[in-house]
């Protein structure tokens, strides 16, 4: 046994404990926001990650056109039809678009996003991980970014939040993630409740609205989003559309599957909210 | 004494390129490459290769590297992989050392050993959190084993050809 256990094995096992405590005491010394590992090796790992991303990028693209060709040239026919049905949609959409335009500046969207201070990132790389739905932007605290900061795609849709952040790079959990929860309600009738990763959900893209007071308000359609409370989102921000209605494994506590809105597999750029003005 | 140093010094100069080309494999190329819905890991394959034909030292040492390597390509910022890849490491070396015949069934065994145990590790914390039913990350598990395991193969011939090439392992 002796023979087994060398000095050099124990030394391999007090380096490993050494790594774990170092790594301990910068996390609590960053704040909880960056661990020593991604520090040290950040300015190594991040071009050489960038620039495979987009060699990779290039190629499905490459890809795409050689072995989809007449899948595209299918959907081109069907893109035409389309176009003739959105013309005609567009002209509903106009008088949609005036009222619709009254009605956000009643509510203040506009205001209150103009208050919105936005950094634009790119997305590096996602999570090797199975188990979870993350991925490390381009940018961090030297850009301002601050931890738990949230993110949005541009149209303005919810992407995630900030969980963890180095000087020049952060990792956004998105909403999908089974960590993230957040305080949402319907747009439609204000129905609260609470939107968070569910693992099930999480791998079909998904996420699930719970804690709804009134489940008679679930309707399938219905816009999801941020209900501000807690101050650490801002108000109204989109999350996701309504899918589908299930009950949990007690059969008492109904809920709504809800796809996100913004499309998490194609993200490319994404923009951390640094600041806004939080609605009393 | 300076022999021995060199001798570290090109095992580091060999491993370090082919842990960072795993790492970079792992975290930006094969997370764009899922099957049913998931990703392969790289490093734990690796990481069982070296400890299974270098021994409990150079398998703890790679699988102290490899660990480092897996949290950072998991985005978090624990260093849960870092202790348990070095002890699979040892552990896996220590098999080889002992229990183990050499030859490629008893190096997929322990590839399986080492991604099993991984994939349980990973099931096991959000069964803890209460992030996921059993059932399901078990399933999700699973299949990152099994679609990792087909790596197993090229990275055999690679872990060998180290072997071969710095003669180690063995006079511990």
């Amino acid at each position: 046994m002796k023979d087994l256990i060398s000095k050099k094995v124990i030394r391999i096992g007090v380096a490993a404990v050494l790594v774990a405590l170092l790594a301990a005491v910068t996390v609590a010394l960053s704040g909880g926001s960056a661990g020593f590992a991604s520090m040290l090796s950040e300015p190594f790992f991040k071009p050489l990650k960038s620039a495979l991303t987009s060699l990779v990028g290039s190629l499905e693209h490459v890809y795409d056109y050689m072995y989809r060709f007449d899948e595209m040239e299918a959907e081109n026919a069907e893109l035409k039809k389309r176009v003739a049905q959105l013309e005609q949609d567009y002209r509903e959409y106009t008088e949609i678009s005036e009222e619709n335009g009254r009605l956000r500046s009643l509510l203040g969207f506009v205001e209150r996003h103009e208050e919105m201070t936005l950094e634009p990132a790119t997305v590096i790389s996602w999570t090797a991980s199975n188990f979870s739905s993350s991925f490390t932007a381009s940018k961090g605290s030297d850009a301002g970014i601050a931890l738990y900061d949230p993110v949005v795609d541009e149209y303005g849709n919810l992407v995630g939040q900030v969980t963890s952040v180095s000087g020049a790079s952060c990792v956004v959990s998105t909403v999908i993630d089974t960590t993230l929860s957040l305080g949402a309600q319907m747009y439609e009738n204000g129905e609260a409740g609470v939107a968070g990763g569910d693992f099930a959900l999480m791998k079909e893209g998904n996420l699930k609205l719970s804690y709804i007071s009134n489940t008679t308000n679930l309707v399938i359609g219905n816009t999801v989003i941020t209900s501000g409370s807690g101050g650490v989102y801002p108000a109204g921000l989109v999350i996701g559309t309504v899918t589908g209605i299930a009950v949990g494994s007690s059969g008492l506590d109904p809920y709504a599957i809800v796809a996100p809105a913004c499309r998490i597999d194609g993200l490319t750029h994404v923009y951390v909210i640094t600041d806004f003005a939080v609605s009393e | 004494m300076a022999r021995r140093k060199n001798g570290v010094l090109i095992k580091g100069l060999i491993l370090a390129p082919y842990l960072i080309l795993l790492y970079l494999l792992q975290s930006t190329v094969f997370t764009h490459l899922p099957l049913f819905g998931t990703k392969p890991l790289l490093l734990p394959v690796a990481a069982a290769g070296i400890a299974f034909f270098c021994g409990r030292v150079e398998g703890g040492v790679f699988g102290l590297f490899a660990g480092m390597l897996m949290d950072l390509s998991y985005n978090q910022l624990t260093v849960q992989f870092t202790l348990l890849m070095t002890f699979l490491g040892i552990l896996i070396g220590l098999m080889s050392d002992t229990v183990l015949v050499q030859g490629f069934p008893s190096y997929l065994l322990s590839c399986a050993l080492e991604l099993a145990l991984v994939s349980a590790y990973q099931v096991l914390s959000l069964w803890v959190l209460g992030n996921a039913p059993v059932p399901l990350s078990a399933a999700v598990g699973l299949r990152q084993t099994l679609y990792s395991l087909i790596f197993s193969l090229p990275l055999y011939y690679l872990s060998r050809f180290y072997f071969r090439v710095t003669r180690s392992g063995r006079n511990i």
